[in-house]
């Protein structure tokens, strides 16, 4: 058997030669998860773990403080009236409606000579998974004291605790103005006190609350061993706080399992809509963090509504109301987006009726604004609505940075963003109704 | 090789790869170029500084390990030891093994036993150049760091340990009397808690604590027809190979705790496991050429590997597709040239590798797909089909001294080269993809001997370029690969960002004539 060496060495070495790097060429497109859980870390969104578990004692006195309209000066509203169960922890209105007005939910309506709260009332779901910030302005935070317009006890470091303690000082909200008689025709007591009398109206509403046998009760196994006397407002405040924690804590969502490794918990069109949200849409420069929101301010443009607020009335500056804060002229807090579907209508003043119109308000600001059409508003608001061009002009001046460009979204991809939104709906958050007793130990209705 | 600095190199689809404690029978299957530790470079080899030529040369001390059968070439019983260490560059990885084997023959009948302890260190990201960095600092808290720091959790912290592997080799055959032929059995055990690189493959882990075993089961009959210029022979080789690990993987994930008001870790425990199986077959004849010395030679195998099981491996950069077992089709064809003359061992070998592989993620549950239809639970959602092409060049050269005629001296090189297409099929996207890589490896060898009749000293070294190894895949890092039977299966859909590295090895074999 014979055989001719040399081409076979040449032909080894020609293939040898031949085997060089081919480099890959475009390769596969990300896929939808991968892109999506890449972004999700760039921007700090990760899962929430369960909040600390509350005394069952100190959740039922939360219970009953949040939905008794002894809290209120003319005892005709409560906590709930305003955070509503049947709209989500919210009204459902633009504007509250608070004390003297008549009606559940969006159908409440002003009681006579009275006007709006000045801003839509936020939900108080998730309110106990640590916000940074509470009310639309963000007046009281995490961060720092509150302002000095703001009393509260010094000793009170749960946030959500903090503002539970504002309403019954707010005389459009919950207490009253000076000469009204409550729902039995009886004087308005803590409506008599001066504006500053911040911790007489506390203790008047802790007498109210400590003459009745069931919250002595109540308070009795929410804070065993502690006196009546050294019991206060505070202590009641705290227990709504736990009652809040405890039951509107709702982060069961599709997005919330899709962020425990579950991938099919969001629908391709819902990943599209978060991979929007995070990039091109640009939501996500202020829809942050593990709550998507909640640590930042912005004049996002929302048409100006209401009576306003403080020294910039009948317009409200927002945060740039505050004290030295006066950069942020009509920014307000950026809220957390979990079950924001079920929220409407939004912004500060709930000007936008629906979360698809939000997601287009945001498509184009200073169109949005200028084009904004009040016939959209309900009646009762649509007169307090600032439209003119003055106001307007102010708004786009400071206008947020990161809303002056357009984003030049399609139809599709409006769709898209809204079905992720919508993807941040626990289902639980959907019927609150479970959170509702039956009665309340003042015995007045709680509805 | 392809892996540049760091450079992005994106590749599509499911990886197949590397880390494999078979022997070179069970064709390695690598998708993208991680490098690889020579972990398994345990057992003593005649060849390994000449480039591991061995179709048309013969390799003494290696062959019976390969075939049973050609333990019937054994001239007289010996003792062997073969020191290994190696190390991946950059502070990588590495490792060491000790291997002691005894080849003994008596009369028609000859076998082997040979056991080896081996302890490999824990793989690490790329260190900088000018120091090493051990061990993984906690992450700071992403988006900018609102919230406070992050907890640390001793659970948590890496484990910086080496862990050991043991193996255990057994041998047994014949000759047959009269005809020429010889059949030999052998069984490798291979007790595994480490195997190189696995660490890096779990993007987010902090620990991994392997352990499985792999059982190789081996058939060798050996044909020679003597002649003037040489003896012709036929080798034959039917092997099963069992592969079952387990990799319990501790991630630290990350979540924003509401009672604490910051954002912590939490040890998340995954047990994945890792199950193939492979037969295979391999058939190596050899010729002596017209031409003094030179002998050539062919070699064919053919193996078909079942995944009854791979584990979710993750890598950085990569987002995960769930991917669940497949089958693989894996075959080599090789031709070999050698020439012995005088003090001079010559050989080449060329080989080609072509390889089909299909592999798919089974839906554990009803998935939603773009268009609106459903996939129902176990269909396939999706589904990889690979087509590899790889080559595989080895040459080298032994030469003895002929001052002294007891030292000699080995050159060798291999180039292996990768090169796939890949076609995905996307059910839930409803995306056709498609991709066509391949990158190079480049191993220079060398050696030295010194033989005494009372004793043969051999050393030899490889290192082997164009791998790199992944950067930091410690946060963040999503991915997707797998491991079946120490071949790792990997489905990188994105950019893929490693670092040049290499891997080194030293061998030292002394042998010793049992008297």
């Amino acid at each position: 058997m014979t055989f001719s060496v040399r081409p076979l060495c040449v032909a080894a070495l020609v293939i040898a030669a031949a085997c060089d790097e081919t480099l890959p060429p475009e390769g596969f497109p990300e896929s939808v998860d991968g892109q999506l859980r890449r972004t999700l870390n760039l921007y700090g969104v990760v899962p929430i773990g369960p909040v600390p578990a509350q005394s069952p004692a100190l959740v039922a006195l939360g219970q009953a403080l949040m939905f008794d309209k002894i809290l209120s000066g003319n005892r005709d509203i409560a906590c709930v009236t305003c955070h509503e169960p049947s709209q989500h922890a919210t009204d459902g209105l633009p504007l509250a409606v608070g004390t003297g007005g008549t009606g559940v939910g969006s159908a409440r309506t002003l009681g006579p000579g009275r006007s709006f709260v000045p801003r839509n009332a936020p939900t108080l779901l998730n309110s106990g998974l640590g916000l940074f910030y509470v009310f639309w302005d963000g007046r009281l935070t995490r961060f720092g004291p509150p302002p000095p317009d703001t009393p509260l006890p010094s000793d009170l470091v749960d946030l959500i605790a903090a503002q539970a303690m504002l309403p019954v000082l707010n005389r459009r909200e919950m207490r009253g103005e000076r000469g009204d008689v409550d729902v039995f025709g009886n004087p308005n007591e803590l409506a008599q006190f001066g504006d500053s009398q911040s911790t007489q109206v506390w203790q008047a509403v802790m007498q109210r609350l400590l003459a009745i046998p069931g919250y002595v009760t109540l308070f009795n196994a929410a804070f065993p061993g502690k006196p009546a006397h050294a019991l206060t407002f505070g202590d009641a405040a705290t227990a709504m706080a736990a009652f809040q924690s405890a039951a509107l804590t709702k982060t069961g969502s599709p997005f919330d399992r899709y962020l425990q490794r579950d991938d099919n918990a969001l629908s391709p069109e819902a990943k599209r809509g978060a991979i929007l949200f995070f990039n091109d849409a640009r939501c996500s420069s202020c829809h942050n963090g593990p709550l998507l929101g909640g640590r930042d301010f912005a004049n996002s443009g929302v048409p100006q509504l209401g009576p306003g607020v403080g020294k910039g009335a009948p317009l409200d500056h927002g945060r740039g109301e505050l004290v030295n804060n006066e950069f942020y002229q009509f920014a307000f807090r950026v809220p957390p987006l979990r079950n924001v579907e079920l929220t409407a209508p939004y912004f500060h003043d709930g000007a936008i009726a629906t979360l698809e119109d939000a997601v287009r308000h945001y498509n184009d600001v200073t169109r949005s604004l200028r084009e904004f059409d009040p016939s959209t508003l309900p009646d009762a608001v649509r007169s307090s609505y600032h439209g003119d061009q003055v106001t307007i002009d102010s708004l786009l001046v400071s206008l947020d940075f990161r809303l002056r460009t357009p984003l030049h979204l399609s139809d599709a991809q409006i769709d898209e963003l809204v079905a992720f939104l919508k993807a941040l709906t626990d289902p639980a958050a959907r019927d609150l109704s479970g959170t509702v007793p039956t009665s309340v130990p003042s015995g007045l209705p709680v509805r | 090789m392809p892996v540049s600095g760091l450079r992005a190199v994106r590749l599509a689809a499911l990886t197949l790869c590397l880390i494999s404690p078979a022997r070179a029978q069970v064709i390695p299957i690598k998708t993208i170029p991680i490098a690889q530790g020579n972990q398994f470079q345990l057992f003593p080899s005649n060849n390994l500084g000449m480039g591991s030529v061995s179709i048309a040369l013969p390799d003494s001390l290696q062959d019976p390990f390969v075939n049973p059968a050609t333990g019937s070439r054994l001239q007289a019983s010996r003792f062997f030891s073969s020191p290994t260490v190696y190390s991946v560059t950059r502070g990588t990885g590495g490792g060491r093994s000790l291997p002691l084997a005894v080849l003994a023959r008596k009369a028609n009948w000859y076998g082997g036993l040979a056991l080896a302890l081996q302890q490999v260190e824990p793989s690490r990201p790329p260190q900088p150049r000018g120091g090493v960095v051990v061990g993984v600092l906690p992450p700071p808290p992403p988006g900018g760091g609102l919230g406070g720091p992050i907890q640390p959790d001793p659970v948590l912290r890496p484990d910086l340990r080496a862990h050991g592997n043991q193996f255990a080799f057994g041998m047994i055959g014949r000759s047959v009397p009269g005809s020429n032929l010889s059949i030999g059995a052998s069984v490798l055990w291979n007790g595994l808690h480490a195997l190189d690189g696995v660490d890096l493959l779990y993007a987010g882990s902090r620990r991994i604590v392997q352990s499985g075993h792999s059982l190789d089961l081996r058939l060798g009959a050996l044909k020679e027809w003597p002649g003037t210029r040489g003896a012709r022979s036929l080798e034959a080789l039917l092997f099963h190979n069992r592969f079952a690990a387990t990799h319990e993987v501790t991630y630290a994930d990350l979540f924003w705790d509401p009672a604490t008001l910051q954002f912590q870790e939490q040890a998340r425990i995954e047990r994945n496991f890792d199950h193939t199986n492979t037969w295979g077959l391999q058939l190596d004849y050899q010729v002596p050429l017209a031409a003094p010395g030179w002998r050539f030679g062919w070699l064919a195998t053919a193996n078909r590997s079942s995944h009854p099981k791979i584990p979710n491996y993750e890598l950085a950069n990569l987002p995960v597709i769930p991917r669940d077992p497949g089958r693989t089709s894996a075959f080599n064809l090789g031709v070999g040239l050698s020439k012995v003359r005088g003090p001079a061992r010559f050989g080449v070998d060329l080989l080609y590798e072509p390889i089909a592989s299909y592999t798919w993620a089974d839906a554990a549950a009803p998935v939603l797909t773009t268009a609106g239809d459903t996939i129902a639970a176990g269909g396939k959602t999706i589904e990889n089909r690979f087509r590899f092409s790889n080559a595989q060049f080895r040459i080298g050269f032994d030469q003895i001294l002929q001052a002294n005629g007891m030292t000699a001296f080995q050159l060798g090189l291999i180039v292996h080269s990768i090169h796939y297409r890949l076609a995905q099929d996307d059910n839930v996207q409803l995306q056709q993809r498609s991709l066509q890589t391949g990158w190079v490896e480049w191993t220079p060898t060398w050696g030295f001997s010194i033989r005494r009749p009372e004793v043969e000293v051999r050393y030899q070294g490889r290192a082997t370029k164009g791998g790199g190894r992944p950067d930091a895949p410690i946060f963040f890092g999503v991915g997707d690969l797998r491991v079946a039977g120490g071949t790792i299966l990997a489905a990188p859909t994105g950019p893929l960002f490693m670092t040049d590295v290499s891997t080194v090895t030293h061998q030292i074999t002394v042998s010793l004539p049992l008297r």
